[in-house]
């Protein structure tokens, strides 16, 4: 289903010189920011350029931090973690459906577990769960709440390479068929180009570089014209040629 | 001379040619233990229990010191038919029970609060720290004052005495729960009662089950320790008496029912937590 043109036009999260800081230094530095309903966000940035803070600040999760600013965000906001942050002791299908209740629910999980090629593993423990299922299971957690926006922390960052790669389709195909906003945080500037439309760098606690990647999906990491892309992501990171 | 030797090469490939080097590699030495021997945990009570009945056999042990342990077993059958030992194990049982139960309670009740909220902490934990640092069989005299030698003094103290580790236990894994299963907690939504039936009480159990372990042992202490001090019934006083009297066998008999207490209430905890903590046996396997 295609996004409506209307919907797309409402940002779906809207941060207006959002300000963050701990203990005197200031991470986030007046961020403005619109990331419309359904669109496909990347941030990329080094450790400590205050990505992970940016995700936490629109998930809620940043309760005793000093700032400013204003924030908006859709009720309906998943997250999904490095780590799968299954509860061990909750049987896999448990884990998907934590905080929701009844029937209906539980058949919504059963079809998010199919979805992510779950299916039969149900009553499995976490800790039967290899990485990458274990990490399938935590998007099936996100899905199952129908989130208007899913955040994700470099949800791929734990899993060997060829894991990830399947794990790229995976996200993929779910956000074509669900079409959340999503915010995808990480530092692996392939895994931003190939997945995303639209790569942010945050830089010193401020956007540097806002990049719409106008390819057709799915996208393959030897496309020559990606090759663009990547060097003037590097090239924002502060990567030049002489550093590689 | 033969060596036990353990081939890599599969058998459809050639062996390597002319390789000077290419010796059969001999397995490494083994550091663990090995195999387990059948019903070892048996073999060694058995042993001395078989040299028990010998020496008592050969006449090398004081019958009045150690008596044989069909002498015990005689005395035992003799107590239980005429109803002396029946009215002292159910007096016994019943102390400690209801001292357990007590003390279950308390430290769960506790450390939930103490766990759960910044005043409850603020109030309890230095508190019950303060009471552990007081050895509690100490207490019997100021309580036998407060509440007087009866029942429900002893029950006090056992109580006590079963508090303080299941409260400590639980408290400290309360308090150690992982700080990202809050941070999920809070993303999914929970509610308060929600986050504490999904989180806090399942990974409060592994520590839970740890206190409650002691404090069975805790409570059968204490019981020895009341009876045979305090008490005009029950197991302790039995022995007490039989110590008057010179009966050694009456006091082994006395032993074996607190052991045999001790370990059915310890393997009914395992048995219970085996259960409860299923999913960390995926763990071992």
């Amino acid at each position: 289903m295609a996004p409506h043109a209307e919907q797309l036009t409402r940002p779906a999260v809207r941060l207006e010189g959002l300000t963050r800081s701990f203990e005197g230094r200031t991470v986030l530095d007046r961020v403005d920011l619109d990331i419309p309903a359904g669109q496909f966000v990347a941030l990329l940035g080094h450790s400590g350029s205050g990505k992970s803070t940016l995700l936490r600040a629109v998930a809620g999760l940043d309760h005793q931090v000093t700032g400013s600013g204003r924030l908006t965000a859709p009720e309906r906001v998943s997250v999904v973690f490095q780590d799968s942050r299954l509860l061990p002791w909750r049987r896999v299908l448990a884990n998907v459906l934590l905080g929701l209740d009844g029937k209906a629910a539980e058949e919504r999980g059963r079809e998010a577990l199919a979805e992510v090629g779950l299916a039969g593993r149900e009553r499995a423990w976490p800790n039967e769960l290899s990485g990458g299922e274990a990490q399938r299971a935590a998007l099936a957690r996100s899905l199952v709440r129908e989130p208007e926006l899913l955040l994700a922390d470099e949800p791929f960052g734990a899993l060997d390479a060829l894991t990830r790669i399947r794990m790229h389709a995976l996200l993929r195909e779910l956000w074509e068929r669900h079409r959340p906003s999503v915010l995808l945080v990480t530092h692996d500037v392939d895994e931003a180009i190939v997945l995303a439309d639209r790569v942010l760098v945050l830089d010193q606690g401020r956007i540097g570089l806002d990049l719409t990647i106008d390819r057709p999906h799915p996208r393959s990491y030897r496309d020559p014209l990606l090759g663009e892309y990547r060097e003037r992501l590097l090239a924002a990171l502060g990567v030049t040629e002489d550093h590689r | 001379m033969t060596t036990t030797t353990v081939t890599t090469a599969s058998p459809e490939k050639p062996a390597p040619v002319a390789v000077a080097d290419e010796r059969p590699r001999a397995r490494r030495r083994g550091l663990a233990p090995g195999r387990r021997l059948p019903a070892a945990r048996l073999t060694g009570p058995l042993l001395l229990l078989a040299l028990w009945a010998l020496a008592s056999a050969a006449g090398r042990l004081d019958p009045g010191a150690v008596p044989a342990p069909w002498t015990v077993l005689e005395t035992g059958v003799r107590l239980w038919t005429d109803g002396t030992l029946t009215d002292d194990v159910l007096t016994s049982l019943q102390r400690a029970g209801s001292g357990f139960a007590i003390g279950l309670t308390a430290g769960v009740l506790l450390a939930l609060a103490s766990g759960l909220t910044r005043t409850g902490e603020a109030l309890i934990d230095g508190t019950v720290n303060l009471n552990r640092a007081i050895p509690t069989l100490g207490l019997i005299p100021l309580f036998i004052l407060w509440l007087g030698i009866g029942e429900t003094f002893k029950i006090a103290i056992i109580a006590i005495v079963v508090y303080i580790p299941i409260y400590l236990n639980t408290h400290a894994a309360l308090s150690g729960i992982d700080h990202r299963f809050v941070e999920l907690a809070e993303v999914q939504g929970l509610s308060k009662l929600a986050f504490i039936r999904e989180i806090v009480v399942p990974g409060a159990l592994p520590g839970f089950f740890v206190g409650l372990r002691l404090g069975v042992t805790g409570s059968w202490l204490g019981l020895v320790v009341l009876e045979q001090i305090n008490a005009t019934s029950g197991l302790g006083y039995l022995m007490f008496q039989a110590q008057n009297y010179g009966q050694s066998d009456v006091i082994l008999v006395g032993l074996v029912v607190y052991g045999v207490f001790g370990l059915i209430s310890d393997s009914t905890v395992r048995i219970i937590e085996r259960r409860v903590l299923s999913w960390r046996r995926t763990l071992s396997n």
